[in-house]
């Protein structure tokens, strides 16, 4: 049985990504995976690196490699805020192997606890799941 | 010169109008694409906004927690990032930027505060390199079309310098984009981010939520609201930098545009001169002739 339809919309900071109906979005949040329906209770929530699947009908799914972001459900109306979404068939493999290579050197390099060993640490934990979504 | 040096002259002087003229139109087409990606920047900024309201209100006060928020007590080094183009052929496009982060740099060191340099685009690393100036950041390969993914990390190396109190304040210099005719340098502030930004968005959000308690207290928050708006505020620098490298690449198309133009109408101008030459020459050409042929006859009589 087909669900309820509801608007979502994906903003990234170099434009709209997708907007339109869908029956369901899934993602996952700092806390873990989420599913949205229709009727969804308000919601603001973190989003981490992860793969965007908008379920447009039953057969029909889109999905994105998405950053880190936010998700704002309010009045029956999803708003995803990411800083980038990329269709996973325009992952580049070696790319991503060198940033995964880049921010391993960087996490080595820097001091623990510091700022820069975090901010390497994102970066690592970026592309290795980009590269989990190219390889599945 | 003869005719036919001057006519070779203007045979190039016109393949370089083609060039120049063809290097206008394609800073046009650019400039076009560049002034696009402002706009599309817009509804994100603002999204991010809303979101901050909404958390900060939910959060209560515990915002002035921020490490990028607090100003250190000492100012001993100074970060002064450049955003340059990766080309020349720009007018004073890169020369003014480097200008004004000398000048800056220089009053900083007669304070007795030291400076680092970062460079965006390879105009501004080369030249600091060349004043042996050894830019702590060099970013390049980018200018013509900068992704949020290269903002995201100038933004993380200078907070991540500022939190780790490598640096006590970074500055950044950049072409703001007033009109494809005019760009200005423009100094701001990025770190530490004015707690006034951050306060507004705070203060509408306490506006806001007066009545609408319930509301608020209905919105499910994953994690808590506070953690999401320690993350939310980076973001602002994030934005900042991205706005001042898009404004920058729209100010670099505009100003080699205008620059092209000139060279252009430039090069129309010396054609004009050189073919007024060649006419003079090919007339006294035919004058030459026809002395001597009147000076023949004459000699016949």
């Amino acid at each position: 049985m087909a669900r309820t339809p509801f608007q979502v919309e994906v903003l990234t900071p170099e434009g709209p990504i997708f907007s339109g109906e869908v029956e369901m979005v899934s993602t996952r949040t700092e806390v873990g995976s989420i599913g949205i329906l229709a009727n969804h209770t308000p919601l603001l929530g973190m989003l981490a690196p992860a793969e965007l699947k908008l379920y447009i009908s039953e057969s029909e799914i889109v999905s994105f490699a998405q950053g880190e972001g936010y998700i704002q459900v309010a009045d029956n109306h999803a708003l995803v805020l990411v800083e980038e979404a990329i269709k996973p068939d325009e992952l580049v493999r070696e790319d991503l192997q060198a940033q995964i290579d880049a921010a391993e050197a960087a996490i080595a390099e820097s001091e623990p606890h510091t700022e820069a060993q975090k901010k390497a640490l994102r970066d690592q934990r970026r592309a290795k799941i980009f590269f989990g979504i190219l390889e599945a | 010169m003869s005719q036919r040096d001057v006519k070779q002259r203007i045979e190039s002087v016109k393949n370089i109008r083609k060039i120049t003229s063809a290097m206008q139109m394609v800073a046009a087409a650019r400039l076009r694409r560049a002034e696009q990606r402002i706009s599309a920047l817009r509804p994100y900024a603002g999204a991010i906004r809303r979101m901050t309201r909404q958390a900060a209100a939910a959060a209560g006060s515990e915002v002035a927690g921020n490490p990028i928020l607090q100003e250190h007590d000492k100012l001993e080094t100074a970060a002064i990032l450049l955003v340059t183009g990766d080309r020349g052929l720009a007018g004073a496009f890169n020369s003014q930027i480097i200008r004004a982060g000398l000048l800056a740099a220089a009053e900083y060191e007669a304070e007795g505060v030291k400076v680092r340099f970062y460079a965006v685009g390879r105009r501004g690393v080369s030249s600091l390199v060349f004043r042996k100036l050894d830019p702590a950041g060099r970013y390049v390969g980018f200018t013509d079309r900068p992704g949020y993914a290269d903002a995201r990390h100038i933004a993380g190396e200078l907070m991540a310098a500022y939190i780790d109190d490598e640096v006590d304040r970074v500055e950044i210099f950049y072409n703001g984009y007033v009109s494809p005719l005019t760009q200005e340098v423009r100094r701001e502030v990025l770190l530490p981010l004015q707690q006034a930004t951050v306060d507004e968005e705070i203060a509408k959000a306490e506006e806001e939520s007066d009545g609408s308690e319930t509301h608020h207290a209905l919105v499910e928050y994953e994690p808590e609201p506070a953690e999401i708006l320690q993350r939310l505020i980076p973001d602002y620098v994030e934005i900042s930098v991205f706005r001042a490298l898009l404004e920058s690449t729209a100010s670099e198309h505009g100003a080699r545009m205008t620059a092209m133009r000139s060279a252009s109408e430039n090069a129309a101008e010396v054609i004009d001169d050189l073919t007024l030459e060649m006419n003079r020459a090919r007339q006294a050409e035919i004058t030459q002739e026809i002395m001597e042929v009147v000076a023949g006859a004459e000699s016949l009589t």
